[in-house]
């Protein structure tokens, strides 16, 4: 068979007609099966409809469930009634031609030119909504018919499917004359193609019904058949339309006959959408609603979001997450019991037959767990058949393999937020239940070790295999395309580590260095520089590849004169052909988001240089902090009798500032600024005094606490934490704010926060300030702001995932189509249509970027200028 | 400095820590389920001068029936073990009046009240030991047995009742002042809303009128009809007098007459005179402030506190006063197990009478003698108390009222009958509901709350929080009137 190619795919109303050709069967019968199990003709279950119990053969087609497709049927409806999905259309039409002569309510002139204007949108490929609804919008206002002049009256709708002119109800047949009489030509002024829809099949005549195959029946466990919602509904259909039948034919009077076909209406409307509003839902016996047509399309797990969108795959595996410093970053540890019954298709050739057949023969980890015969049978490899099957085995058999160590796998933690949320690894098979990842590959998938799970992937073919090594490989990925930089790095106690290491000039003997270096695959060992002991900085350039660098590090404190390689806190880091010579290794050089030097090896050596430097600077750094020790306490937050005074005498006269403030404030004698009411001004004043009063403490807290202490270290070397983190630890908490204001809600109507205070207390205390560290505690009013103020962080989180997964959808539903071609463009995928003549209209690659910019200028003239001296 | 740790200790020596529950559910039983029965009086029959005179409700201690027909006291863990529900029978006093021949005094069985553990009827009430009946001697207790699984309900935080609440609203991209008023009359729940429009127009909203009316028309359908008594009434606050003239100005009625008929069509268009006034009589009567009183006589008083509303909605919009503070703790009120009990009790009970009214007008029309242990079938009332306890699924369609307790530890377990939760919605953000009110200070606790989407919906009652309950209106009407207050005429 030759595969076809869609060129289109267009969406028609159905016609009865259309519906009566394409239908196998008329149904009428309410009953679906008969006493002695058997379907009943013309009942729901008519076996010409398709089969879905096994051993049957369908009527129509012969095929045995499974093969055949199903097949329509239709109920011919006793009488006309409104289709629910389009019944808001249908008001617009009955406002929008004549009630006499069906014409669109314009002069022919008007019509053809709005006519053309849709046809010229159309052409374009645009949308044409608008005019088609200004086109409604117009006729509604006519109160005569330019055509045969007959006055106008409004046809009101009434949600979900009743139309009334003035007090007289419009009946389903009413609606469907009406609209019979529309001429084509005067449809597509109305956006409606006259070939592909005739309004009046708007008014269901005929109702199809979907095979049996769309609405399977279940077979309990008590052997009751239980059917489907959707044979449900057609059931109390067809009850209705034949009871409506005997009832017509009968000549019953026309209260009855109009009460029936209301039901009638009722049962079609919740029968196509059970969540209408305006009536109540149909429900099963229990009293839960049923599930009808719209309703298996709908919402998260409707068809198109739960089954075509997104679906279910195997080959997959999730579990809990836990580190594993000794894994490469492009590893990941695969537990045992995993890794057995995940497999890898080993497609069977007259080359790799002996290999494949050594699979099948193993008894232990890596082995054939099914074989697949060309017939596409699948066998499990047990022991009894296992002989067996390695015997037959042929070129042509697919042999379903264990995962083992260097397999590629991809590994996924939600939410996929962005492209690094899934990347390749190789397999490494360990004991115990958990995935192992190296830390250094937390920040791209934002994972952290408090129970987190992931899932894993097994790509089936080699195709796909391929794209996963070249495309999604870790170090594929070590530059991100979010800003420019690199994403992985080193973490926490990598950074802590090289700080220590290469801080100032610290010594080493042969076997510390040789201790440090161990897991670390080193060539060539330089000279030490001083009487036989090697610096921490020649011990970390053992590591680096040939680069040539000059950046600030973290810990530069800014000041006014640079002093470059002269910078007495050692923070003007040089590094000449592979060589540190000056400054200390910390987060700006080496750590996830910010690490120049790993930034720069990617550049000049490609991705797999720079994976083995974050693998070998990741375990020197390990080595070096255990070398060192790394310990934090509560003590280390200490700060002596004269810091404590100097804080609490800065913190009184905040508070006294605080006090004038508001003293000026209620004698008016307070400057308003400008474009701020006088209350605006006294906030921002009082939180400025405030916010200035903190960081002075804090200052003082941070002399007091010197470079040594390890809190310190971590902060300033970019580690974890910050120093506004210890300033709240030893020397004062500061204003607790909720949106970004003092805290002001409370005993509104005596206008102040808390019963502590007087009514009216603007105060620092009042209104949430902390002016105890989280060392010394918190009195019972401050604790209380503090929960405040913690609070609304908390919400803040809560709420800002839930927002973020929103969004994430709404973006990949807008862009999802948008790719950027060889040429640069960035084009609509089916339509061609170009977004973008050049994408970013820079064209640059963010991944490739230099964070951001196309160009680094300034990297360019060294690297000339380099040229030329060398 | 004074060592408060022995004030918590001797704080905790009793079952404090599930006070609230307890107390709660004790008031249930022992007042309210006689204000249910009482609400409801008498049951009347289509039947001339036949009813039945409801009575004393009594309860018993809980109580099984086996198979066998014995019955013997049931003990919590005996209804843990064995699947049960731990209820006791509800004896209700009832007399017969058959065509105005009062019939022998009876006790009859109405169903099985789910009973709390540790509560006044509970069998383990007062006994120091309960290991001996097979307790945990530090099980609070405070929660119910239903079908052997241990249910405790969850507290209900909600805003304040028959509280005019001012709020400032945007429509059409302009402010508009509002005040509303939730009130409840035994159960029913009818929201009267008074705002100004665009023109500082007062409308009225309230349940069953299809459209906001104007509020001088309102006013004259309650009975206050002179211009000059409606704009007394608001205020005399030379301001709000100026706009309410316009009010007046513009009313589309003059008199009582009209004002009810204005109603009249507005509730029941295209009808009768006659139906539409009756019908417009009993929606004011029924529907508009319902807890000033459903009578007649109560219009006048419904007229002073609608005039009040009127108030406050000039004065929040000239600046005389704030917003209110929905998030005030003032401003919440908590529904606890018995409330909660009370309300499932209400609806099962009105259920049984109307089962007992068929039941009794069938026995009738076959000629039977009407006796009430024949006519009540006592698992109508049942079913409708277990099924609410065993889903948590409460009238009023609330879900996860209770809830099956936590008993991961001992912690766990106090943490959850102290629970309060919000019915506000968890999907929309909420800011300001979800923020550690200061009001919250010593009634919640400010730091246990659950991250995630619950987070500052659900909270926990602070370690000394108490719940107070409230005080018949009666007692505070005689106090004042006591005090030379004088009554509004008419009431």
């Amino acid at each position: 068979m030759t595969p076809k190619r869609i060129s289109g795919i267009k969406f028609e109303v159905l016609s009865p007609q259309e519906i009566r050709r394409m239908s196998v069967a008329k149904i009428f019968t309410p009953e679906t099966y008969s006493d002695d199990g058997y379907p009943i003709e013309s009942g729901l279950m008519d076996p010409r409809l398709g089969v879905v119990d096994p051993g049957l053969r369908c009527r129509t087609c012969g095929g045995k469930a499974g093969e055949c497709p199903g097949h329509f049927g239709h109920i011919e409806l006793a009488a006309p009634v409104i289709h629910v999905g389009y019944a808001k259309l249908i008001a617009r039409l009955l406002n929008g031609t004549c009630r006499e002569c069906g014409r669109i309510l314009l002069k022919d002139e008007r019509r053809d030119k709005y006519i053309s204007q849709i046809e010229k949108l159309k052409e374009l490929g645009q949308n044409y909504d608008e005019i088609v609804k200004e086109v409604f919008r117009v006729t509604k206002a006519v109160k005569k018919c330019p055509h045969c002049g007959a006055d106008q009256i409004e046809v009101k709708f009434e949600k979900p499917t009743f139309y009334y002119e003035g007090d007289h109800k419009l009946t389903p047949k009413d609606v469907r004359e009406r609209l019979e009489k529309i001429p084509d030509e005067d449809l597509p002024a109305f956006g409606i193609d006259p070939k592909a829809c005739r309004p009046e099949w708007f008014v269901l005549t005929v109702l199809p019904v979907p095979p049996v195959t769309v609405r399977p029946s279940i077979i309990l466990e008590t052997g009751q058949r239980s059917e489907d919602d959707l044979t449900h509904k057609l059931v109390d259909i067809i009850r209705i339309n034949q009871r409506f039948l005997e009832n017509k034919e009968a000549g019953a009077p026309q209260l009855i006959l109009e009460d029936l076909w209301e039901l009638l209406q009722y049962h079609v409307t919740t029968y196509l959408d059970n969540e209408v509003s305006g009536i109540p839902p149909a429900r099963h016996r229990s009293g839960r609603p049923l599930k009808t047509l719209a309703q298996r399309l709908k919402g998260k797990e409707g068809r198109f979001r739960g089954s075509l969108s997104g679906k279910r795959v195997n080959f997959s595996a999730r579990t809990v997450i836990s580190p594993d410093p000794n894994l490469s970053i492009n590893e990941v540890g695969v537990p045992k019991v995993i890794a057995e019954e995940l497999t890898v298709p080993i497609y069977v050739t007259p080359n790799n037959i002996e290999e494949a057949r050594e699979y099948i023969l193993r008894t232990e980890h890596p082995k054939a767990n099914y074989v697949i015969r060309p017939d596409g049978r699948r066998i499990r490899v047990i022991d009894a058949n296992r002989e067996e099957l390695a015997e037959k085995l042929e070129p042509g058999w697919i042999v379903e393999r264990q995962l083992k160590d260097g397999d590629i796998v991809l590994f996924n933690r939600q939410p996929s937020l962005h492209r690094m949320s899934i990347m390749a690894h190789y397999v490494r098979v360990l004991p115990y239940k958990t995935f192992r990842l190296n830390p250094a590959v937390c920040p791209p998938y934002n994972a952290d070790f408090d129970g987190d799970e992931m899932n894993l992937h097994v790509p089936q073919s080699i195709e796909a295999q391929a794209e996963a090594k070249i495309l999604m490989a870790v170090q594929e990925h070590i530059l991100s395309p979010r800003f420019g930089g690199p994403i992985i790095g080193g973490i926490h106690d990598h950074i802590s580590g090289l700080y220590l290491l290469t801080r100032g000039e610290k010594l080493f003997s042969k076997e510390e260095v040789m201790e440090l270096i161990r897991p670390i695959n080193v060539e060539k060992i330089p000279e030490p520089k001083y009487d036989g002991k090697w610096t921490g900085k020649q011990i970390f350039s053992m590591i680096l590849p040939d680069i040539t660098l000059e950046f600030k590090a973290e810990i530069c404190q800014g000041c006014e004169k640079c002093e470059g390689e002269n910078c007495p806190h050692d923070a003007y880091v040089v590094i000449r052909n592979g060589e540190l010579i000056k400054g200390t290794i910390d987060e700006k050089a080496v750590g996830a988001f910010k690490g120049i030097i790993i930034d720069e090896i990617v550049r000049k050596y490609g991705t797999e240089e720079a994976k083995k430097f974050i693998d070998n600077m990741t375990q020197l750094a390990i080595r070096a902090i255990m070398f060192f020790g790394f310990t934090v306490g509560i003590d280390d937050e200490d700060i002596p009798k004269e810091a404590r005074e100097q804080i609490e005498e800065i913190m009184n006269e905040a508070e006294k500032k605080v006090e004038e403030l508001i003293e000026a404030y209620k004698a008016g004698n307070l400057e308003p600024m400008p474009g701020r009411s006088l209350e605006e001004t006294l906030e921002m004043k009082i939180m400025q005094v405030l916010g200035k009063a903190r960081d002075q403490a804090g200052k003082i807290a941070s002399q007091y606490l010197g470079m040594d202490n390890a809190a310190v270290i971590m902060a300033v070397s970019g580690a974890r934490g910050s120093m506004l983190n210890l300033t709240q630890m030893a020397a004062c908490i500061g204003q607790q704010s909720v949106r970004g204001e003092r805290i002001r809600r409370g005993y509104a109507y005596s206008n102040r926060t808390l019963p502590h205070f007087k009514p009216g207390d603007l105060g620092a205390r009042a209104r949430g300030f902390v002016r105890s560290s989280y060392k010394r505690g918190l009195t019972p009013v401050e604790f209380f702001f503090h929960a405040v103020g913690g609070r609304e962080g908390l919400v803040d989180t809560a709420v800002r995932t839930s927002q973020s997964g929103y969004l994430q959808r709404r973006l990949i539903n807008a862009l999802q189509d948008l790719k950027v071609e060889y040429d640069g463009t960035v084009r609509e995928q089916t339509s061609g249509i170009i977004v973008q003549f050049k994408y970013g209209e820079d064209g640059v690659d963010p991944m490739k970027s230099f964070r951001g910019r196309g160009v680094d200028v300034k990297r360019i003239i060294k690297e000339v200028l380099a040229e030329k001296e060398g | 400095m004074l060592d408060r740790r022995v004030l918590a200790r001797a704080y905790f020596t009793h079952d404090r820590l599930v006070r609230h529950q307890l107390d709660s559910f004790n008031r249930f039983i022992e007042e309210r389920l006689q204000k249910v029965i009482d609400e409801q009086g008498i049951i009347e029959l289509d039947i001339e001068n036949t009813y039945v005179i409801l009575g004393e409700v009594k309860l018993d201690r809980p109580k099984v029936k086996e198979a066998d027909g014995t019955e013997h006291l049931l003990y919590p863990i005996e209804a843990r073990l064995r699947n049960l529900t731990y209820a006791s029978p509800i004896w209700l006093k009832c007399q017969v009046v058959d065509e105005g021949a009062p019939q022998q005094e009876e006790w009859v069985k109405i169903g099985m009240l789910p009973v709390m553990v540790k509560s006044k009827i509970c069998n383990l009430y007062g006994v120091k030991d309960t290991s001996k009946f097979g307790e945990d001697p530090l099980d609070p207790g405070g929660y119910f047995i239903i079908n052997g699984s241990e249910r405790a309900l969850v507290t209900l935080e909600d805003l304040a009742p028959n509280k005019i609440i001012l709020e400032r609203e945007e429509k059409y991209g302009e402010p508009v002042e509002v005040a509303k008023c939730f009130s409840q009359r035994s159960g029913y729940r009818a929201l009267v809303v008074v705002e100004r429009n665009r023109n500082n127009i007062l409308e009225v909203t309230f349940p069953q009128i299809p459209k906001p009316i104007q509020f001088v028309v309102m006013m004259r359908a309650l009975g206050v009809e002179s211009d000059q008594e409606i704009v007394e009434m608001v205020s005399e606050d030379p301001e709000i007098m100026k706009f309410m003239l316009e009010n007046v100005e513009v009313a589309e009625v003059e008199t009582q007459e009209e004002a009810i008929d204005y109603i009249g069509r507005r509730v029941a268009p295209g009808q009768s005179k006659e139906y539409r006034i009756e019908r417009a009589t009993q929606v004011i009567d029924h529907y508009f402030l319902p807890h000033i009183g459903t009578e007649k006589e109560a219009r006048r008083a419904k007229a002073f506190f609608l005039a009040r509303m009127a108030e406050a909605v000039f004065e929040l919009y000239l600046g005389y006063r704030m917003e209110d503070d929905k998030d005030h703790y003032a401003n919440k009120r908590l529904k606890l197990a018995g409330d909660l009990m009370e309300e499932i009790f209400r609806v099962a009970f009105l259920r049984l009478i109307k089962d007992v009214k068929y039941q009794l007008e069938r026995a009738k029309v076959r000629g039977r003698q009407l006796r009430m242990s024949t006519a009540v079938r006592s698992d109508v009332l049942t079913d409708r108390l277990m099924h609410p306890m065993a889903t948590g699924n409460w009238v009023g369609g609330r879900t996860g009222v209770s809830q099956l307790i936590d008993r991961h530890n001992y912690m766990s377990l106090l943490s959850h009958l102290r629970r309060v939760v919000s019915p506000l919605s968890r999907s929309q953000p909420h800011f300001e509901a979800r923020d550690l009110h200061p009001t919250q200070w010593g009634r919640i606790c400010p730091n246990e709350t659950p991250e995630g989407p619950n987070c500052g919906l659900v909270k926990n009652f602070a370690q000394y929080a108490e719940v107070s309950v409230g005080v018949d209106e009666n007692e505070i009407i005689n106090v004042l009137y006591s005090l030379g207050v004088e009554p509004i005429k008419g009431r």
